[in-house]
Parts: structure tokens; sequence; C-alpha cells
């Protein structure tokens, strides 16, 4: 299928010049917008009314017009040249005008509805939707330009260390931003200037280029992922309010991941996974030392970590057995009915008819914090003088439960077993024929996927304080899914980012959290009919979505590096 | 038609290695392979011919594993076959298909490794750690895989996605992944459909240099040219039945596989006969 095209290459070559003058004007009138006041009322937003003075929120405005007109200028300034890496200069300006377009609309629709009309949006609004809306017209007056092929391109090692740690620095300043803010309009904003600025990058080029040097500083990365994500908490003077959301970002990422495992490596459909993160939830709950737990044995919280694991991976080992032999389909099927037996399963021991393991649909209440050595969970420590509350102890252990699945999933898909589970994504029959022990990997996939969700099931239980059936339901499955499908299937980043959102914005916007299954399904939808490799796409899955698209093929052909295939041994 | 003597060619390279024993495959009513005796050698290339619908890929997939015959056995190297693929392939026995399936969105060189799989062990906990035994396996598979590309002539296209490889490449690349299970026979499902002459005379080349490997190959080829060039013996069915095996002169002058060719009429000879003497004017 074709999108219809309203500018065709001719009017380009007609009126590229026009286009290009459009665009420069409209990205220098949005850019000095941002010193004119955007709003009457200084309620809006971050206030916006100032003159000359302007507001977090302009500032990220006068970034993205400033962004446009450098993408032009440098497209004339540095032509491309034979042999050297292109940098997508055109192709930027044109993301960065897209999306300020978008930017600047929603911001002045945020200003309408926080202060009631538009008759709120003063002269520097107006002229900032002006500036956007020329620059976005001008933009796709010119012709595209080359694709950037930048991941070609090898800087000094020092510089390319330095992206990194600006990237890493980048996001840390940007979560701990989207977190304190409690104004949704502020919320959406932010996230569509990340997402513009995203685009703007991967779009000269830049994105490919981190790509690549990510591949080459591995470990470098990973460290600086590691130590933003722990450096977090200290950002937050003690308040526990953003960090038990962040403990509820790390558990759903947790059991997304595992989930990942057996979706995007196997290829296989599980649609009651969240019953094996509350299998693990129960098995640590009735062990525990709650007044309410059922069985009288208490060992320390590492066994019990091991027990949940085990009794996931046996369910899992119980349920797949049969149906991993039959194609597809059904496995998605017997696994939904699986998710909804686990969850009756759980309401009727009871005690009622049989024994009394999870008080029914009352669960297991008041489960003690975790107590590791002389490590109290529950209290608030203090380190560097920056007081650590609750969550915030939490948090670090789940990091720790993060970075293992996380470990195991990329270790996984980088050796002998993650090549035989994308043989058999790409033809099972061949694969078969070939060796490959397809329902063996399969199995493992289920059962390891499992034994995962059941570790950090054991630690979600001791964060939620109770476990009950009600919170191991269909729906949230579905939500685990969805964070899969929407991130990228198969890859870290992209779950990890689905995941975060899938979280954050019903927690950040009650109108989100209202409508989220419409919401949800539309994106969806959307993300099905215009991107289904997801967010953050994994090149082979890319390609397992478009088997038509020979130019990707080409392209992605070009930019598989030897080190990418060599990485195993690393 | 009697059935074919099945005694192992004297005089050839070594003990049969393959031997098929009456072996019968029926789909309900339908017999698709009838009592076929049939054996292959060590480093011995046989061809498998026959009309469509002569029961070729039936019986290939008899010897593959991938249907159990209704009756009679598949012994290779002294062992009856199982019948599953994944055993066959452990057992010494790999296969190419006739409509190429190969792993598009992996490279060659992934293609070729995942034909090491059955060969290899590591498993979850060595690879999760990266231990030892992991790195040394990978690196072996890895160089095992290059040598194979190099050997079927693909050696510099090692990082290509399989899916972009022109059509006779691909072929090569799936005969590199099914060598890379160290098969002691290898089965060629129609290796030249779709070729020009000139990489069909290089399969032909390859498929000599598999054999100067000590392995034997079982070919199924309607390319008559191609078989009696390239085999030692060839096995021509027609209806599910053994009709003629021996040398490719033998089998090339036997009135009988003309006739299976050329002939239209079921078993009606003198229809057939008139045919022929009517000649292509007619």
């Amino acid at each position: 299928m074709r999108r219809p095209r309203i500018v065709t290459p001719e009017l380009q070559e007609r009126h590229g010049n026009l286009g290009r003058l459009l665009a420069i004007i409209g990205g220098a009138v949005l850019a000095l917008s941002a010193l004119l006041p955007w709003s009457y009322g200084f309620d809006a937003l971050d206030g916006m009314t100032l003159m000359f003075y302007p507001s977090p929120l302009q500032i990220m405005g006068l970034v993205l017009g400033l962004v446009v007109v450098l993408g032009l200028v440098c497209s004339r300034r540095f032509p491309v040249r034979r042999g050297r890496p292109v940098t997508g200069w055109l192709r930027g300006a044109r993301a960065a005008a897209s999306g300020a377009l978008l930017y600047v609309a929603i911001i002045l629709i945020a200003i309408a509805v926080e202060l009631g009309g538009l008759v709120n949006v003063t002269l520097g609004g107006w002229v900032a939707l002006v500036g956007a809306a020329l620059a976005f017209v001008g933009t796709r007056l010119v012709a595209p330009g080359p694709r950037g092929t930048l991941y070609d391109a090898h800087a000094r090692n020092w510089l390319e260390l330095l992206a990194v740690a600006l990237v890493m620095a980048a996001a840390l300043f940007g979560l701990a931003y989207a977190l304190d803010t409690d104004d949704p309009g502020i919320f959406v904003s932010f996230l569509v200037f990340v997402g513009t600025v995203i685009a703007a990058l991967s779009g000269l080029g830049v994105t490919g280029w981190l790509s690549a040097v990510s591949q080459r500083h591995r470990s470098v990365l990973i460290l600086a992922a590691f130590v933003v994500a722990f450096l977090f908490p200290f950002t937050q003077n003690g308040s526990d309010a953003n960090m038990s959301i962040a403990t509820q970002v790390i558990i759903f990422a947790s059991a997304a991941m595992g989930l990942n495992i057996v979706v995007g490596l196997a290829g296989l459909l599980d649609l009651g996974y969240i019953a094996f993160l509350g299998a693990g939830a129960f098995m640590a709950a009735v062990v525990s030392r709650s007044a309410f737990a059922t069985l009288d044995i208490h060992p320390p919280f590492v066994v019990v970590v091991l027990m949940s694991g085990l009794v996931a991976a046996t369910l899992g080992l119980i349920i797949g057995t049969p149906t991993l032999r039959v194609s597809g389909d059904y496995l998605a099927i017997v696994t939904l009915a699986f998710g909804e037996i686990f969850r009756i399963t759980m309401i009727n021991l009871d005690g009622e008819a049989g024994p009394d393991l999870t008080h029914g649909s009352n669960g297991i209440p008041a489960i003690p914090d975790l107590q590791l050595g002389g490590f109290n969970f529950g209290k608030a420590h203090t380190l560097l003088g920056i007081p650590l509350g609750r969550f915030s102890n939490y948090y670090f252990l789940l990091l720790l439960v993060i970075a293992l699945i996380i470990l195991v999933f990329t270790r996984l898909n980088n050796s002998r077993i993650g090549r035989g589970w994308v043989a058999i994504r790409e033809d099972e029959k061949a694969a078969e024929a070939m060796g490959v022990n397809v329902f063996g990997l399969k199995l493992f996939a289920f059962a390891g996927g499992a034994f995962l969700a059941g570790v950090a099931g054991s630690v979600k239980a001791h964060v939620d304080v109770s476990v009950t059936p009600d919170q191991y339901v269909f729906l949230q499955s579905a939500f685990l899914l969805a964070a899969i499908v929407l991130g990228g299937m198969g890859t870290v980043l992209g779950v990890l980012v689905g995941a975060a959102l899938l979280v954050l914005l019903p927690e950040k916007l009650r109108f989100v959290s209202e409508y989220r299954l419409l919401l949800f399904g539309l994106t969806l939808i959307v993300m099905m009919r215009f991107r289904p490799e997801g967010l953050i796409a994994n090149r082979r899955r890319q390609l397992e979505f478009h088997e038509e698209d020979e130019e990707l093929a080409e392209r992605i052909d070009d930019q598989i590096q030897p080190s990418e295939l060599k990485g195993a041994t690393v | 038609m009697t059935a074919v003597d099945v005694a192992p060619a004297a005089g050839r390279s070594g003990e049969a290695m393959l031997v098929a024993e009456d072996v019968t495959m029926q789909f309900g009513g339908l017999t698709a392979v009838d009592s076929v005796n049939f054996s292959v050698n060590r480093g011995e290339i046989m061809g498998l011919i026959g009309p469509n619908g002569a029961g070729k890929t039936t019986f290939f997939n008899c010897l593959t594993g991938l249907y159990l015959p209704t009756s009679g056995r598949v012994v290779f190297d002294g062992a009856v076959l199982p019948p599953k693929p994944r055993k066959v392939v452990l057992a010494g026995m790999a296969r190419t298909f006739q409509n190429i399936r190969l792993f598009g969105n992996m490279t060659a060189l992934e293609n070729v490794m995942v034909g090491r799989f059955c060969r290899t062990s590591s498993g979850p906990f060595t690879s999760i750690i990266r231990g030892p035994k992991f790195r040394r396996e990978e690196a072996a598979t890895r160089q095992r895989a290059q040598e194979l590309l190099e050997f079927v002539g693909l050696g510099q296209t090692t990082d290509s996605l399989a899916r972009n490889l022109p059509y006779g490449d691909q072929r090569r690349l799936e005969i590199a992944r099914a060598l890379a299970t160290d098969p002691k026979l290898l089965l060629l499902d129609e290796p030249t459909a779709g070729m020009n002459p000139q990489e069909t005379r290089q399969a032909e080349e390859l498929i000599f240099k598999i054999r100067d490997q000590g392995l034997a190959i079982v070919v199924i080829e309607h390319d008559m040219r191609f078989i009696f060039t390239l085999c030692d013996r060839v096995l021509c069915l027609v209806q599910g039945k053994a009709l003629i095996e021996g040398t490719p002169a033998e089998v090339q002058s036997d009135p009988r596989v003309i006739e299976a060719y050329i002939g239209t009429g079921q078993d009606d000879a003198s229809e057939l006969a008139t045919e022929l003497e009517d000649g292509p004017d007619a």
C-alpha cells in the first residue's frame, strides 16, 4: 500500500527554493517567538507570559525552530560528497518541522483547555504557530535528499564516549523532568518534544551513528545506563511519590522483558503471562512472615526468589509441553485460558473446598518489608546526605532484577540458542530439517520466561504489601503485550520505553487513565498500520514485518556491521 | 514391471550407506510409493528421476524422516532411521529444498551457523555467563561456517542477508547450510531448478567436489542432461514403482523410461506406440 502523495517530486523540483526560503523563515520565526509571551494567564503550563524571558517549554520550541534552520542552511553549506558519510540535513529538518507544528498546536490547545478558550493565547503563541506551519509547508516543498549514513562515520574515541555520556545525562534529566511535572499539558508537550528530537536525529542519521557507537562501546553504554538508573533516586530528595511510580515502571518492565523472550525472541504468543508473575508473587506471599501467610516456613529471601521462579517455570512446563507441539494459535488460546484458570484457582483456594492457601479473593495482605542482612527495606536510609525512602530501597533491588533479566535476554539472543529461535521464527519446517531442536527451544523460552516472571513476582509481593488474585487478570497480560508491541519486539530499549510509557501515561494523565483501553487500542491499531515493528525496531523484526520491501532489505544489509556479528564472542 | 535388484552395486567405492527396503507409503487409498528398494553407497552420486507425480518427493520425505513409511524400512549407516527430521539430521543425513527455504532475514554466515546447531551443545547457562565452552564453540562454529561458505564459493558474501543473494547463490548457500550439519549423505531436491546453463555447470562442479569429500549424494532432478553427466547410478520411479535402476547409459536407453516420460495414456501401450510412430507432426 502506498500513501497518496499531495506533494509530488515535480512540485518539489519547481518550488524547491521557495520551500527552502519559507522553511528558514518559519524556523526563525518559531525560534524568535520564544521571546514573546504565548499566553495571557500565568497559570497555563509553565507560565509563558513574560517578554524576553522564555519558559522551559518555549525554549524547547526555540530548539526545534533552530534545528529546522540549521538543517536547511547546512544542507547547502555541506553538500553530499562521494565516499563520505552523508548527513541527512533535510530529512532532519523535515522531522523537526512536522514535530514543531504538532508541538506548538498541542501547547496552544493546552493553554485553551487550562484557561478556558483560545482567547487566552497571545500574539506570541500565534506567531509560533505560523512559524511552525511555514516551516512545515516549506520543508515539504523541498525534496527530502539522501538518507543519513552517519553510521559509517568513526569519530575519535573520547568524542564517542562523550556522546554516550551526553545521551545518558539527557535521559536522566528528561526522566526527572517528566516525572516532576504534574501538569498534563506540560507532560504531553514534553513527550512530543522528545519524540520530535529523536525523529529529527534519526532523520539526520545521528541515531544510526549512536547505535553504531553503542555497538562499539557496549560495556561503557551499559555501565552508563546503570549509573544513570542508579543515580535517579538521588534526584528525588527523599520524596517517595515518584519513586513509587519508578518501582511500578521497573516491575512492569521486568515482566515485559521476560515476556519479550517468549514473544520477541521465540515468536510464541503468550496471552496469560501475568499468571507466572502472579504465581511468583503468591509463592513469596504464602511463605512470607505476614500474619496471613498460610505456610509456616520462612526460608531466606534468596531461596524464596528461586522457589518462586521454579514454581512459575514448572507451571510453564505443564502448560507448554502439550501445547508447544501444535502451531501458534492454539498456544495463544491455551495461555489465555491458563491466565483465567490461574486467577480462579487462586480465588478458590480459600479453604471452602480444599486447602486454604490464598484466602480467596482477599489474598494475603500485610506482607512485611524485606530484611536482607541488617538492611531493612521498609526504613529510610541516608546515603551521601540524601535520604532514600522505602521505594528507593526496592528500586535498587528491582534494578538488580531487571539487570538480570536483560542480561539473560541479550546473552541468549546472541548465542546458539538465539540463532535457533530466529530460525524457528523464519521457517519452522526448515529449522527442524536442519537439526534445530524446535520443540526444546520453544519449551525453554516458555519455561525460562516464566521463571523470570516468577522472580520478578517474588519482589513485587513485597513492594505491593498485599497479593490478591485480581491484580493478575487478563488485562495485565494484554498491557504487557502492548508494551512489547508498542516499544519494539525483540529489543531491550524498545520494551523499556514501551513499558515506561504504558505505566507513566495513565499515572501522569488522568485523561489517559480514564480512557486507557480506548487509547491503547487505538494506538496499537495505528502502530500496526504504520509501524508494525514498534517504536524502536529490531532490524530483523523490521525485515520480517516488511517481507516485500526490497529497498529496506538493501539498506539494512549495508548497515550490518561486522562487529555486530562478532558481538557474540565479546 | 519387476522390482529392481538392490544388491549393493559391486565395485564402487565402499559399502551401502543408505538402504531402503520395500518402502511403501500410502495416503488413505492412494499408494504414492509402492515397495521401492534402493541403496546408496559411500562416495556415490545417485540420481532419482521420474515424471511429475511419480512419487519422488514422497519417497524423499520417507528417506528424510518427514513421513514414516506405511511398510518397509529405511536403514541408514546400519541403523533404522527414526521418523523425525531432527534425528535424521543427527544421524548424518542432510537435505536441501526444492523451493529454497533459507532463513531470509539472517545473513549468509548465520544461515550456515544454524546448520551447526545440531553439532554443538552450549546450553543456556554457559550462554548466559559466556563460559569457556560457549566461547570455544562459538568461535569454532563461526570458523567452520566461514570455511563452508568459502567451499561453496560464497566467501565474499558472508554478511549479506540471505534474501538479498542472487538465486544461484541462494541454492549454494542452502547446500552450505546442509553441509554444516556434518552429513554423511546429502539429499538435493532439484538443485538446478531455475538455473541458467552456466549456474548449472557450477552446481555440477560443486556436487562433484562434495562427492570427492567422501559424501554420498542423492539428487532429484528434471534436467536429464544434468543427471546423466552427474550420477553414477540412476533410479527411475514411475507411479510409485521403481521402473529401472542402473548406470545413466542403461537408464537413458531403456524404452520404458522414454515411454514413461513422453507417454500420455496411463498404461495404454498401443496409444503410446501410435503417438511415437506418428511423431511430433501428428
